[in-house]
Order: C-alpha cells, then sequence, then structure tokens
C-alpha cells in the first residue's frame, strides 16, 4: 500500500511539473513530465483524462498532430468510460481542432458539433460559445483548402468556396453573440478578428474594416501588441480593396512599427512587402523600392528565397516603372535564377517576359546610341516618358479600381 | 514619339501589382482555441503533500 501510495503520488507530481511547465511555455519539457507521469500510472481515471487531454494539447502546440490525434482520442475514450460529459465535450472539441489540422474537414465538423450539442445538453455556455467558435475555424480552412484562394481576389471565389466562408461567418457571429452576453473580451476579440477576415475574403471590405476596428480595440484593452499588430496587418489589406491606398499605407506602417517593436524579421518583411506594393499602387517608385529592399534584405537574411524571389520581381518592376532599365534587368534575371531554383513555374515565365521586353528596350537603345552619354540621356528622355504617361495610367487604374470598389459597396449597403 | 520610348513607356504601363501578390497568405487569423483539463483542480484541495492527498483520494473512490 505504501509503495502504491508513493507511485500515486509521483504520477500526480509529475503531472503538476508537466502542467507549470506548459503554462510556462515550454510544452517540450511538459510533454516529458506527462509521458512519465502515464509511465508511472494512476488509478484516479480522471486524472489521467486531465494528463491525456494536456499531453495532446501539448503535442498539438508543438505540431505534432499525429500524437495529438492520439492523446485526444484517448482522452475522449476515457471520458466516455467514466460517463463524463463535460470531459467528452473538450475531448471532442480537441479532437476536432487536431483533425482539422490535419485537413480532414467533414470528420472535424462531426467532433465540433459533438462538442457544440453536448455543451448545449449540459447548458454549458462558455463550452458552446468555444465549439462554435472551433466550427467557424474548420469552415474557414475547408474554404481556404478547395484551393483557390491564392488564384482569386477576395470576393471573386467559386460559389462552393464562398458558402463554406458564409457557413464560417454564420458560426463566428453565434459564437460572438454569447461571447458578448458573457462578457468575454477575448474571446470577443478573437470572433471580431475571424469574422473581419472571412468578410475580407467574402468580398464585404467595409463590414471587413469595421470588425477589424473592433478587434482593435479590444486589443489595446488587453495590451495584446501581437493581435492589435494582426489588426493594423488585417486593416491595411482591407483598405487596399477599398482602394484607399493612404489609409493601407498608414496601417501598414503601424504593423512594421509593431513587428520592429516585437522583434519579429517574419512579420517585419512582410510589412516591408505589403509597403511596396501600397507605395507602387500609390504610385510612388521611389518609396516602393525603399521597401521592396528592405524586404529583399530580411528575405535574405532569413533564407527565404521564395520572398527573395518576390522581391525581385517587385524590384523589376518599381525600376521599370521609373525607368531604371539596367536595374531593372538585374532583378529580372535574379528572379528568373530564383524562380528556377525553387520550381516556381509561373515566376519563370514572368521573369522572361520581363527579361524579353527589357532586353528589347535596352538592345533598341543601345543600337541607336552607341555613346554611355547618350544613354543616359535616353534614360532621361524615358523618366520623361513615363511622368508624362502617369496621367493616363492613373487613369486607367483609376477605371480599373471603379471597376473594383463601387459595385462591390453597393452590395455591402 | 520614336520607337524606343513607345516601348519603354509600354512597358511601364504594364507595371502594375499582381493582385495576387497584394493579399499573398498575409491574412491573419486569430489563434485556436483548445479545451483545457487540469490536474491541479484536485491538487490545490490539498495543503498537505501528496501522500495524504493520495490517501483521501482512494478514501473518496471507496
Amino acid at each position: 500500500l505504501q509503495y502504491e501510495n508513493l507511485m500515486e503520488a509521483s504520477c500526480l507530481e509529475l503531472a503538476l511539473e508537466g502542467e507549470r511547465l506548459c503554462k510556462m511555455g515550454d510544452c517540450q519539457a511538459g510533454v516529458s513530465f506527462f509521458e512519465a507521469a502515464v509511465q508511472v500510472g494512476t488509478e484516479d481515471l480522471k486524472t489521467l483524462s486531465a494528463i491525456y487531454s494536456q499531453l495532446g494539447n501539448a503535442y498539438f502546440y508543438l505540431h505534432d498532430y499525429t500524437k495529438a490525434l492520439e492523446y485526444h482520442h484517448h482522452d475522449l475514450t476515457l471520458a466516455r468510460t467514466i460517463g463524463d460529459r463535460l470531459g467528452e465535450a473538450k475531448a471532442s472539441g480537441n479532437l476536432g481542432n487536431t483533425i482539422e489540422s490535419a485537413w480532414k474537414f467533414e470528420e472535424a465538423i462531426v467532433c465540433g458539433q459533438r462538442h457544440l450539442e453536448i455543451s448545449r445538453e449540459l447548458y454549458d455556455k462558455v463550452g458552446e460559445a468555444r465549439a462554435l467558435y472551433n466550427l467557424g475555424n474548420v469552415y474557414h480552412s475547408q474554404s481556404k483548402n478547395i484551393g483557390c484562394i491564392g488564384t482569386h481576389d477576395p470576393g471573386e471565389f467559386p460559389e462552393e468556396v464562398k458558402a463554406a466562408l458564409q457557413k464560417a461567418a454564420d458560426y463566428y457571429e453565434a459564437n460572438l453573440i454569447i461571447v458578448t452576453e458573457l462578457g468575454d473580451r477575448a474571446a470577443q476579440g478573437r470572433a471580431y478578428g475571424n469574422l473581419g477576415n472571412t468578410n475580407y475574403l467574402l468580398g464585404n471590405f467595409r463590414k471587413a474594416v469595421m470588425f477589424h476596428e473592433q478587434r482593435l480595440l479590444i486589443a489595446k484593452e488587453f495590451g495584446d501588441r501581437p493581435a492589435e499588430r494582426r489588426a493594423y496587418s488585417n486593416l491595411g489589406n482591407s483598405f487596399i480593396f477599398l482602394g484607399e491606398f493612404e489609409m493601407a499605407a498608414e496601417y501598414y506602417k503601424r504593423t512594421l512599427q509593431l513587428a520592429r517593436q516585437l522583434k519579429d524579421r517574419a512579420v517585419e518583411a512582410q510589412s516591408c512587402y505589403s509597403l511596396g506594393n501600397t507605395y507602387t499602387l500609390l504610385q510612388d517608385y521611389g518609396k516602393a523600392i525603399d521597401y521592396h529592399l528592405k524586404h529583399l534584405t530580411i528575405a535574405q537574411e532569413l533564407n527565404d528565397r521564395v520572398g527573395e524571389g518576390r522581391a525581385c520581381w517587385s524590384l523589376g518592376n518599381a525600376y521599370t516603372a521609373l525607368g531604371n532599365h539596367d536595374q531593372a534587368m538585374h532583378f529580372a534575371e535574379k528572379h528568373l535564377e530564383i524562380s528556377r531554383e525553387v520550381g516556381d513555374r509561373s515566376g519563370e515565365l514572368t521573369a522572361r517576359l520581363n527579361l524579353s521586353d527589357l532586353q528589347m528596350v535596352l538592345g533598341l537603345s543601345y543600337s541607336t546610341n552607341n555613346s554611355v552619354l547618350s544613354e543616359n540621356q535616353d534614360a532621361d528622355y524615358n523618366l520623361h516618358v513615363a511622368r508624362s504617361r502617369l496621367g493616363r495610367r492613373h487613369s486607367m487604374e483609376n477605371m480599373e479600381l471603379v471597376k473594383l470598389t463601387p459595385q462591390k459597396v453597393q452590395n455591402w449597403n | 514619339e520614336p520607337l524606343t520610348s513607345r516601348q519603354a513607356a509600354e512597358l511601364q504601363s504594364k507595371v502594375v501589382p499582381s493582385k495576387q501578390i497584394l493579399h499573398s497568405d498575409n491574412m491573419e487569423m486569430e489563434p485556436e482555441t483548445m479545451e483545457t483539463k487540469s490536474v491541479t483542480d484536485y491538487f490545490s484541495k490539498m495543503h498537505m503533500g501528496s501522500l495524504s492527498y493520495s490517501c483521501n483520494s482512494k478514501r473518496k473512490n471507496k
């Protein structure tokens, strides 16, 4: 009996240490203690269920979804065995989130629905709200997985994608109603953020702005700077598609500022890239080049070859717009080289087209002018032409935006 | 307009950032929420160390 007591104690102590470590954010160390606790074992099935659940979550955060699935499944089985309905609901929710990460959406929806049903049966409002949020996430991920998110503009996806997004929005809205009743501001913040993104993808950009502004407010309330940064970035994206580029630039600048404060180089790179694109839309190519060069530097530092390729492409475009064809050639060549290296076929094709265009312009200017001096004059002349064309291009782009924006504005009102 | 500058101008007119790039998977979602269970709930009820706890819990289980 004495020995059994000791074993019992050590299982608990190991589990408690695992809990402490996971709470501190050291999931890897936490896992070792939980695994040891499982090895020692316990007669208390509720304790074992809690250990399984936490092991599942720790593996989830460590992105080991196979192991996470295994433990959440153990937890679900155990909760059913001991008739713990609340435990069963929780295990179903976690299982759903884990299955969703493995992109098995139909199964994830079944788990989420079970989480929702049991929570309603137990009049557990908190559980119900969380299940609704999870289901929103599953439908949102499913819409992305249908495979067109990267190739269409927001608001212009196939019906199948829109249907999944609409379902996600419905679940987030239902979640928002409950967490507002409960006065859970943190949960409201999450709902607003994901509602903003879902509406952005549906092409409801005004609505998206409204939700992200709410998200921003709550992030500031909590002093949650990563959430604040997310909101700025998402607001920037929404304003781009509203054609309000100045506003977009403002929000991207705030994103950049916070990314630097938070020392997140990858996000800093993304912000510079977004700013580069925004200034291209504003036709301020000098600023666009500044930001794209900053993006390029960080991409190289992070060994992000895909990002580097994008930076070169953007820089090539911006230098072309300024009529600086030599620099444009340099970056177009680099874009081609990197596209080949990373196996980006469409990037390779784009780079080849850009290069042949540039070679034609340069080739002709070389054949008509054989001195460096006259070449420079030619470059100046090209710049002059570029500026004179701006007026025309500007109105062209306005037409493009007329096509892009007001129609959609009517849809929201 | 000389040929070269016309071509240069045509080239410039192609410079529009790809919209695909503008929203290049940089939309940022909120974190998932996982349900949590804890053994601390049991453990915090006792103040006398784990041995007496496990004895109590055994007594309760019977």
